[in-house]
């Protein structure tokens, strides 16, 4: 395809091509489900409206090569995305507007970077800007920098703006969350992100640590508290915030093949996070809830669901042969290479891979439990009954399609993905796999048995008691203590000294910026209000003192 | 020559209307809608005008300014004619249905007459004191019409407004005194010419103070703001309308932009005056209508926050900012307008506009809340609507100039717009519906006529920024950068 007639507009590159492709393909699949999901729902000619509005103004905003046509289909997308998510349960409208408020107040700090961009180099074309962190206005070109970070991180949900993403997806319609928070916002955050970090600006050492610090923080903090999570959807929405540590801290790197591994990583994350979600779906719309509490022994009901499910789970946990295993081992193998670089980036990128390592094996943790809750363990009152069988074909085959992708670029890695897709995006990478391929290779194993280690301790005891099942006689008791569904394993965790605390403060919104931004502006009001309490007298002492302000500041001169 | 008809043709109809109305059904409706038509033909038509002539003079009975009144015509006059007489236009069709539940509808036309004729006459004229009589028929005609419901609500409001806004006029009429005995002239132009020729002094000083708080409390700048929230809310829908729309930016952004700009100078002092009365007005403003829980009341504090923008850019005072001004102003008449008829046809559904008894109404008044949706969009710089490009540019605009704090506290109150725009839809639209509303019906057509032609300007301006606002609004930002040429092109017609 040649779109060199619409330059300086609009430009293709080895970049925005293969996430336009992404796009297009996220967007077939997402209206091939919906036929099966959204069938006898109301406003479905707005919902297709707007998911094909997304969809086209997501591949104008990739291939825009003008900062200003850029915010505007990027903005755009956050209007769609707040309508779409409105379509959703009884809550939604919060949740819509919540996402609405980070997302779209992201998109305002983007238009200030954006504004500094073009003061510093005059131009809005993309492929014209090349903005180096010098002494000579350094804080400016570093807030330019940051406002446009943070729109990403915004976008694509990293800490910490990530707080919209699990709430939608609780709320949200199912393909709205698999198309949207799971892929294509993935897509396109990332993406900016790689744009701003490798052609707009030319990154600082500083810069690069506060990236990796971010991924790193955010990987670890997200998926702890995707562990505790009792709801399918908000544990999926914990690691669609968890997953995109690892491209920050890919992009974070700074050298070709930590970039190439975290660029891959947002490529294999909206495959089988869209997947996983597809499949929450598909569960949620056979047992009418996604409560993990409620689910179990689905996997004799819906086989092609729960193959899917396990693919995309293994695949996200980075065991191999799975595409999530070669993307994270790219980006460890950036983090090890740092090693060599000065002795902050060292530090740094040894803790940062350590963190990685370690989220790693949580997220295996986690998805085992889901597995377990879901799809193992025994039968529950929601998972019974005649309608408990597979959705029809408009549901299943996409995540099916989503599952074998996930094998072929695990398999195929070098040969298909890598070479069509990732490398001519990243100039620069090398050959890799000769550094320390045996330390992260260990370092990955080590990971895993982490991972089935923290399963096994806390799985222990419930998986013996599921023999008391079978006596039939104790079915009250069975019910209310000795019900196997997996929920609990981690629950230890949280009653754990420190982490108790931490996790308590969580679910009050201390960590979340988006309440505390609230208190900050309502006390703000409040006060403003207080102070305007409808007495007139009150009124004209104001435009008098406003009055004697104005005869200071203009006496003559 | 049209500029006579813009004052002649409402005064007229309110003469008209008071005389019949009571009298002949619906002739107040007919004739209201058709003055207030023909007056958007003749502010379009005046657009050609301006291209072809760039500055027109009307010498009102034929005496020569500076001894006689003249009416000017510029391409500023013509853009706020337009954007005055198009939401008039769309709101006296609005009030053919809404203005039904009072009595008396003749009598809300003849003050929405006299006050129309205020506005216009502020706009076109080129005198002084001319000005000052159109800003006291356009300020005595909206006390009434915020009293028009005669509740209790409505008259407290009206009391404050009446009392501020003549304590306003009184310091504008001192300042134009002094102006007077300084400058022995009434004429705009000639005002400008013969004080370039003297030095500043003090008396310059004590005026621009006079008039900044007289304009600024009615374009109601914050610490001169305190009677906006009472009375924007208390008036009918229609009247909030205007008010918000059109009103404020007249007699306090449209008046201020005169007199600073073409007849007095802009010192720097001035500019940084500006820029801060924009900067706190926006921040109050929007820290202010995030804790309402009334519907129009949050409008109202909103409009202070907006007018605070169109402040901040007319002060940054570069070409571009003015531009970005400018449309923003036409940008909020057009979607501040329509989110006031939105709340009145809430209003009028369902009888409440408080926040916490409203949800789910997306469902019941399909029309009015896409109308919102958009409306709100806009004002909170969602793009590709008309609010998102003005507020673009007033920001490059203001980076370009060097102002970085002021830009980046722009945007964080942006984001606060958002946030109670987003609210005011949570809690209106979306959401749950009660039980007892299952059966309301959408509102009249004319209501929905409105309001639809308002949402279609909002994205228009935004889609069509380049090919068709671009001119329109370039030849009034050059207006403004006329500045002490303005006499030079007033005496230059005249000759």
């Amino acid at each position: 395809m040649n779109i060199d007639f619409l330059y300086p507009y609009f430009r293709l590159d080895g970049l925005s091509s293969f996430v336009a492709a992404a796009i297009g393909l996220f967007s077939v699949l997402t209206i091939i489900y919906s036929f099966g999901f959204m069938r006898n729902r109301h406003g479905l000619l707005a919902y297709y409206t707007y998911i094909i509005l997304t969809a086209i103004v997501s591949l104008l905003a990739v291939l825009s090569n003008n900062l200003i046509l850029l915010l505007v289909s990027w903005g755009f997308l956050g209007f769609t995305l707040y309508l779409l998510i409105n379509m959703g349960d009884e809550n939604a409208s919060s949740a819509a507007k919540k996402t609405f408020i980070i997302v779209g107040g992201s998109d305002a700090l983007m238009l200030l970077g954006i504004g500094i961009i073009y003061y510093l180099s005059g131009t809005f074309q993309m492929d014209a800007i090349k903005i180096s962190f010098t002494a000579y206005r350094l804080p400016l070109s570093v807030t330019a920098y940051l406002c446009i970070a943070i729109a990403c991180f915004a976008k694509a949900g990293a800490m910490p703006f990530h707080s919209w993403i699990p709430d939608c997806a609780k709320s949200a319609p199912i393909p709205v969350v698999a198309f949207l928070p799971a892929s294509l916002d993935k897509l396109l955050g990332i993406y900016l992100l790689a744009r701003i970090s490798l052609d707009l600006f030319v990154m600082s050492r500083a810069l690069n640590i506060l990236l990796m610090l971010i991924g790193a923080f955010t990987i670890v903090a997200a998926v702890m508290m995707a562990l505790v999570q009792h709801n399918m959807k908000r544990l999926l929405g914990y690691h669609a915030v968890s997953q995109v540590g690892y491209m920050v801290l890919g992009i974070g790197t700074g050298n070709p093949i930590g970039i190439a591994g975290g660029i891959f990583h947002m490529l294999n994350n909206a495959l089988y996070k869209s997947s996983l979600f597809l499949t929450a779906g598909n569960v949620e719309y056979r047992t009418k809830t996604a409560e993990l509490d409620n689910l179990g022994g689905l996997s004799k009901a819906m086989p092609v669901t729960y193959i899917s499910c396990l693919v995309a789970s293994l695949s996200i946990s980075g065991v191999p042969p799975f595409n999530g295993f070669v993307s994270k081992w790219m980006v460890y193998q950036g983090l090890i290479q740092n090693v060599t670089e000065s002795q902050s980036l060292k530090v740094t990128s040894l803790v940062c891979l350590v963190a990685a390592m370690f989220g790693s094996g949580l997220t295996l943790a986690s998805f085992m439990k889901l597995i377990h809750a879901a799809f193992l363990g025994q039968r529950t009152n929601a998972s019974t009954g005649k309608q408990v069988s597979e959705v029809s074909w408009q549901m299943w085959l996409p995540c099916m399609i989503l599952a074998i992708i996930c094998v072929i670029f695990g398999v195929f890695a070098y040969q298909i993905p890598l070479k069509y897709f990732i490398f001519p995006a990243i100039p620069g990478v090398g050959f890799i796999g000769i550094w320390y391929a045996g330390l992260s290779t260990l370092l990955i194993i080590i990971g895993l048995v982490l991972g089935i280690l923290i399963f096994r301790l806390k799985s222990l005891k419930p998986v013996l008691r599921t023999d008391t099942v079978f006596t039939g006689a104790e079915t009250i008791l069975l019910e209310e203590e000795n019900k196997v569904t997996g929920t609990e394993f981690y629950n230890t965790i949280k009653e754990l000294g420190i982490l108790k605390s931490i996790y308590n403060k969580a679910e009050a919104g201390f960590f979340d910026i988006y309440d505390q931004a609230k208190i900050v502006v309502f006390g703000i009001g409040k006060y403003l209000q207080y102070l305007h309490n409808g007495i007139l007298p009150t009124y004209m002492v104001w435009m008098l003192l406003g009055m004697i302000g104005l005869f200071l500041v203009l006496r003559a001169h | 020559m049209i500029l006579p008809f813009f004052v002649i043709i409402p005064l007229g109809a309110a003469f008209l209307i008071s005389l019949l109305g009571k009298k002949l059904k619906n002739f107040a409706d007919l004739l209201a809608n058709l003055a207030t038509f023909s007056l958007l033909v003749f502010s379009l038509y005046s657009i050609s005008q301006v291209f072809a002539h760039k500055i027109l003079v009307y010498k009102v009975g034929s005496w020569i300014p500076p001894i006689g009144i003249c009416m000017v015509l510029d391409g500023l006059t013509s853009f706020m004619l337009v954007t005055v007489n198009l939401v008039s236009f769309l709101v006296t069709i609005y009030s053919v249905s809404y203005m039904e539940k009072y009595t008396d509808k003749y009598r809300f036309y003849t003050l929405f007459m006299l006050m129309l004729a205020g506005m216009n006459g502020i706009i076109v004229t080129g005198d002084l004191f001319n000005l000052f009589v159109f800003l006291e028929i356009a300020s005595i005609a909206s006390y009434a019409l915020v009293a028009f419901g005669t509740e209790a609500e409505e008259l407290e409001a009206s009391f404050k407004y009446a009392i501020m806004g003549s304590v306003a006029s009184t310091f504008i009429l001192l300042g134009i005194a002094m102006l007077y005995s300084y400058t022995s002239t009434l004429n705009m132009a000639d005002i400008s010419s013969i004080l370039s020729g003297k030095p500043v002094n003090t008396i310059v000083g004590f005026v621009t103070v006079l008039f900044l708080a007289g304009f600024g409390l009615k374009a109601a700048l914050v610490p001169f703001h305190g009677w906006l929230p009472d009375a924007h809310p208390a008036a009918p829908a229609p009247i909030s309308a205007m008010l918000s729309g059109v009103f404020i930016k007249t007699l306090g952004v449209y008046a201020l932009c005169r007199v600073f700009f073409n007849i007095l100078t802009v010192s720097d002092r001035l500019v940084f005056v500006l820029i801060v009365l924009g900067l706190v007005s926006m921040v109050v403003g929007a820290f202010l209508a995030i804790a309402q829980n009334d519907i129009k009341r949050m409008f109202a504090y909103s409009s202070i926050s907006q007018i605070g923008y169109i402040i901040f850019a007319l002060g940054v005072g570069t070409p571009l900012a003015i531009l970005g001004g400018l449309f923003h102003l036409f940008n909020h008449a057009v979607f501040k307008s329509l989110l006031f008829l939105n709340s009145g046809a809430i209003e009028y559904s369902v009888h409440t506009r408080n926040l916490e008894k409203l949800g789910g109404l997306n469902s019941r008044l399909p029309i009015t809340g896409y109308t919102s949706l958009i409306g709100s969009m806009s004002i909170s710089g969602i793009p590709p609507l008309g609010g998102f490009f003005s507020k673009l540019i007033i920001i490059i605009a203001a980076i370009q100039a060097g102002y970085f704090i002021s830009a980046t506290v722009a945007i964080l109150v942006s984001i606060v717009t958002l946030a109670y725009y987003l609210k005011f839809l949570n809690f209106t639209f979306f959401g749950k519906l009660d039980e007892l509303r299952l059966k309301i019906r959408e509102v009249p057509w004319a209501m929905r006529l409105s309001m639809i032609v308002l949402a279609i300007i909002c994205v228009a301006s935004g889609l069509l920024i380049a090919p068709l606002f671009k001119p329109f609004l370039e030849s009034a930002v050059n207006v403004l950068l006329l500045a002490n040429g303005y006499k030079e092109a007033v005496f230059g017609a005249l000759k």
